[in-house]
């Protein structure tokens, strides 16, 4: 009887060796990745944009990449190939059929994509708005200029250049929120601070370059003396660049254009374009990506209530002349 | 020989658990280590078909993104305003700057369908470039640049460079070489075979990097894809090998082979891809081959485990069941030899041991029995003898005296009394024989005749015997005064009982290799009543004659003495038999074993 239980104490000390020794060896294995933030491959993050084509969304798209790239997850950018908003519409649908992580959306409307929004944060995708946001949707948080103060900062920059005295127009894109913004900061400080100068007119640019050339030339022939153009988006600012050009204005007409696309950045250079506005877009991206994904794995706190994120984040804004324009390129 | 000897001498415990230990767990112990080999063997085979498969599924989708790229490239080269271009025809800078635009706007279209497209350019062959997204330095002529010459040395040939470095093509939306995997093509008059210029691609490393990171295997194993110079285009963070030389992987288009890295056996596993030929890589060390295996382990070792919790203390028990009792009845049988015999097995069961038992406990009883019977023999002898020897005493005396009378009475003349005195003598003197048990025939014959003389004195005429012997048996020794107390039975209760003279015959015959000594009389005899009274005590005189003092003066003592003491010395075949008729007489048989007088003193 001592034997057997000598055997059998042998025998369950060997088990609960083995079994521990086992356990050990399975958790530390895991132990530092649980640790650290990271999500898997197989969560996907989807950009949604309109014109997707164009290169002003290429930087977003690099940010959040970037992001991507940092937290290991995978991202997938869609959007409407036009300026089309009942086609980002059908996208937005798609996508939220697809059950994505989270959707990153810049909205060309800052209502019409509000039921499709919602839907996407109802059946529990975050979503965040970047670059163009609408307010009134469910959407956690806004990342994007400050387009107010950009039309602001715009009109500074404007009043500087023409001594605080002339008249200047605005190529726009009226139907979007940010442009109008950027509009209304820019009509309203020229209006108020410099009494010399007037907004004569705010000319709709369609956010393509031809169009924008069309009608700054429309707005070079209807006021013969006007003495600068602010351009509210990056196409409009080259669109009135090339008719400043073929107009043989060059320099008698200042130009403030918006973002940094190599078309802008070149004109710059040239010296047609005086000033652009450069929106921290990469930063967007990348910080969409970063809150989306505290979202979606519950780091930002009770996503029925109150998260933790701001709602707002202010992306910032710089003023880029031909002083600095080589920063903007990148470095070989 | 030695050695199975040994196994013979180890206690029957010791070879019962070994016997049901080694039944029981090494089969579960061969059992687990042929079904852990197995499946290694099997899993393992798995496992490189799985990573295969996987590779190529990653593959194939290499094959179409690199084919969607291939596509454009074609489709960029042949849109008018692209060949218009590369035509390099044009000297109006404004027309040039508007065909500029439209390509542009061309291009746009590529990266509005295809966000795996990091950047596309159009070089035409003097150094001219169109591009959204990237540009070159001013200083630079891109006609030297290596990707261009890369794509001339391809002859129209879509050419794919894997990791651009060098290259001196900035992107303005910060892909660096690092990010990109790059492809050309260069544009060719199909008839002057003149190079129009080279149409490139940037392809973003994310979307490789994204569908290889999407396999993992085991658990830190993973995917690496090597370019056909063996460049790696794309490898995790933290690689477990940097670098693979490429001689490793030979040319075939797929296969496996393992290297020893830093102490680690690690698993590689590769296929290329016929259109990129590129190779994708499985890395993974080989203990993680299979990751499954380890849990499979971990329930056999557990499974055995759990058999021997349960099949040690069988083959415990079941050797303890079977080999205690054998032990208990080798200890019992040490009693019995120790000369105990009140042990007893008391289990109650039924196998064969409980049979051994119960016989065991049979014997005991039986041999008990024998011992007592033993016993009361030796004592019963010693009882007699001891009688015997007390009345011995007295007639040494008394034969003296009497020889004394018997001078006496021939000196006076008085013969008869002289004859009864001296038959009285006689009678004395072999009644002591020297304390023997056993005399001879003839004595014995002697000693009754002597008796009956004197009877004869006192009952005269009405008294007659007569005695034959046969010659032959006269020295075969018997116990002694066996006859005695039958005659004085037959003069007292038969012949005395009678009216007119009586007659007592004794015969001692040979029969067969027996004494039959038959002693009648025509006396009074029995009743029949009587005569089954006195069969059935003589039936049972042995235990009738153990307390003498209770039975002595009992009627018919000296016969039921004298048969006991026959049986008790020569057993149960032996002994006396009585018929008796009333009013006719009464024979009395006894049936003695014919025994020499050596015979005799050989038995004692």
């Amino acid at each position: 009887m001592k034997k057997l239980l000598f055997a059998y104490i042998v025998l369950i000390g060997l088990f609960v060796l083995y079994v521990y020794q086992y356990q050990t060896s399975e958790t530390t294995n895991n132990e530092w990745s649980e640790h650290e933030l990271r999500g898997t491959i197989d969560e996907t993050y989807v950009m949604v944009t309109f014109q997707t084509g164009i290169d002003y969304w290429k930087r977003p798209l690099k940010g959040f990449e970037d992001a991507a790239e940092a937290l290991n997850v995978s991202v997938e950018y869609r959007g409407a190939t036009q300026y089309d908003v009942n086609e980002e519409i059908t996208v937005l649908e798609q996508v939220i059929a697809k059950n994505p992580s989270g959707i990153a959306v810049s909205t060309m409307d800052p209502e019409a994509l509000n039921p499709v929004i919602n839907k996407a944060v109802d059946s529990g995708i975050p979503v965040v708005m970047f670059d163009a946001d609408a307010p009134n949707s469910k959407a956690y948080a806004f990342l994007g200029t400050n387009n107010h103060y950009a039309g602001v900062t715009a009109a500074h920059k404007m009043a500087e250049l023409l001594n605080e005295s002339g008249k200047v127009g605005v190529v726009t894109h009226p139907n979007q929120l940010n442009h109008q913004e950027r509009t209304q900061g820019f009509r309203e400080t020229i209006e108020n601070e410099y009494p010399d100068m007037t907004v004569v007119d705010v000319k709709d640019g369609r956010g393509d370059q031809m169009i924008s050339k069309e009608v700054s030339e429309e707005l070079m022939r209807e006021y013969p003396d006007i003495q600068g153009i602010f351009a509210s988006e990056a196409n409009g600012g080259v669109g009135v660049g090339k008719a400043v050009l073929d107009q043989q204005k060059k320099g008698d007409l200042h130009i403030i254009s918006f973002d940094t696309d190599k078309g802008t950045l070149d004109m710059i250079d040239e010296g047609v374009i005086s000033a652009t506005l450069a929106q921290g877009t990469l930063e967007m991206g990348y910080w969409s990506l970063q809150f989306l994904f505290h979202l979606q794995h519950n780091l930002a706190g009770d996503l029925e209530g109150e998260t933790n994120l701001p709602r707002y984040v202010d992306t910032g804004i710089t003023v880029v002349t031909k002083d600095d324009v080589s920063d903007y390129y990148p470095l070989d | 020989m030695k050695r199975w000897t040994q196994i013979n001498n180890m206690p029957i415990r010791y070879k019962l658990i070994s016997h049901f230990l080694l039944i029981s767990i090494l089969p579960i112990f061969c059992l687990a280590l042929l079904i852990s080999w197995t499946v290694e063997r099997v899993m393992e085979e798995q496992v490189n078909d799985n990573t295969l498969q996987l590779i190529d599924k990653v593959n194939e989708s290499f094959e179409f993104y690199i084919s969607n790229l291939q596509s454009y490239t074609y489709m960029i080269a042949n849109n008018e305003d692209v060949e218009q271009f590369l035509g390099g025809n044009e000297n109006n800078p404004s027309a040039l700057s508007d065909n500029k635009y439209d390509i542009q706007r061309y291009l746009r279209n590529f990266t509005t369908v295809s966000p795996e497209v990091a950047g596309i350019m159009v070089v035409n062959n003097e150094g001219d470039y169109v591009s959204n997204e990237l540009y070159a330095p001013s200083i630079m002529d891109l006609t030297e640049a290596s990707w261009y010459q890369e794509a001339i040395e391809n002859n129209g040939i879509f050419k794919i460079i894997g990791r651009p470095d060098g290259r001196r093509l900035n992107s303005i939306v910060d892909y660096t070489n690092d990010d990109v995997v790059t492809v050309v093509r260069a544009v060719i008059d199909p008839f002057t075979e003149q190079v129009h210029g080279v149409v490139l691609i940037d392809l973003k490393l994310r979307v490789i990097a994204e569908t290889v990171k999407d396999v993992t295997l085991g658990k830190s194993g993973y995917l690496m894809v090597l370019d056909d110079d063996g460049q790696n285009i794309y490898q995790p963070n933290q690689p477990i090998v940097s670098q693979i030389p490429f001689k490793w992987i030979s040319e075939q288009q797929s296969g496996d082979f393992s290297k020893t890295i830093k102490g680690e056996k690690i698993q590689f596993i590769y296929q290329r891809s016929p259109f990129a030929n590129w190779v994708t890589v499985g890395v993974f060390p080989a203990e993680e081959t299979i990751f499954g295996l380890r849990e499979i382990n971990f329930y056999l070792v557990m499974f055995i485990f759990i058999i021997m919790f349960f099949g040690i203390p069988v083959s415990y028990f079941l050797s303890h069941s079977i080999s205690k009792p054998i032990v208990q009845l080798v200890s019992f049988m040490k009693k019995v030899e120790g000369g105990d015999f009140k042990v007893r097995y008391k289990e109650k069961r039924f196998d064969e041991i409980g049979l051994l038992g119960r016989s065991f406990n049979t014997m005991l009883t039986k041999l008990n029995d024998l011992m007592h019977l033993t016993e009361r023999q030796e004592r019963q002898k010693r009882d007699a003898e001891f009688r015997s020897l007390q009345a011995n005493i007295n007639p040494h005396f008394l034969y003296n005296t009497l020889d004394t009378i018997q001078w006496m009475a021939r000196k006076q003349k008085a013969d008869d009394v002289a004859e009864v005195v001296e038959s009285l003598a006689k009678l004395f003197r072999i009644g002591l024989s020297k304390g023997r048990d056993v005399i001879s025939l003839s004595e014995e014959i002697d000693h009754i005749e002597s008796y009956l003389k004197i009877q004869k004195t006192r009952y005269r005429e009405k008294l007659n015997y007569e005695i034959k012997v046969d010659e032959s048996i006269k020295n075969k020794a018997i116990l002694k005064f066996i006859l005695q107390p039958i005659i004085e039975n037959a003069i007292y209760h038969g012949i005395k009982e009678r009216r007119g003279v009586g007659h007592i015959n004794i015969e001692a015959n040979p029969l067969n290799q027996h004494i039959l000594i038959q002693i009648s009389d025509d006396g009074k005899g029995m009743t029949p009543q009587q005569l089954s009274d006195m069969r059935e005590a003589l039936e049972e005189s042995v235990n009738l004659t153990e307390n003498p003092e209770e039975t002595r003066n009992k009627k018919g003592y000296g016969m039921l003495n004298v048969q006991a003491r026959i049986q008790l010395t020569h057993g149960s075949n032996y002994g006396m038999t009585i018929d008796s008729y009333e009013n006719v007489g009464t024979t009395v048989k006894i049936l003695l074993p014919n025994m020499n007088k050596s015979d005799e003193e050989r038995e004692k």
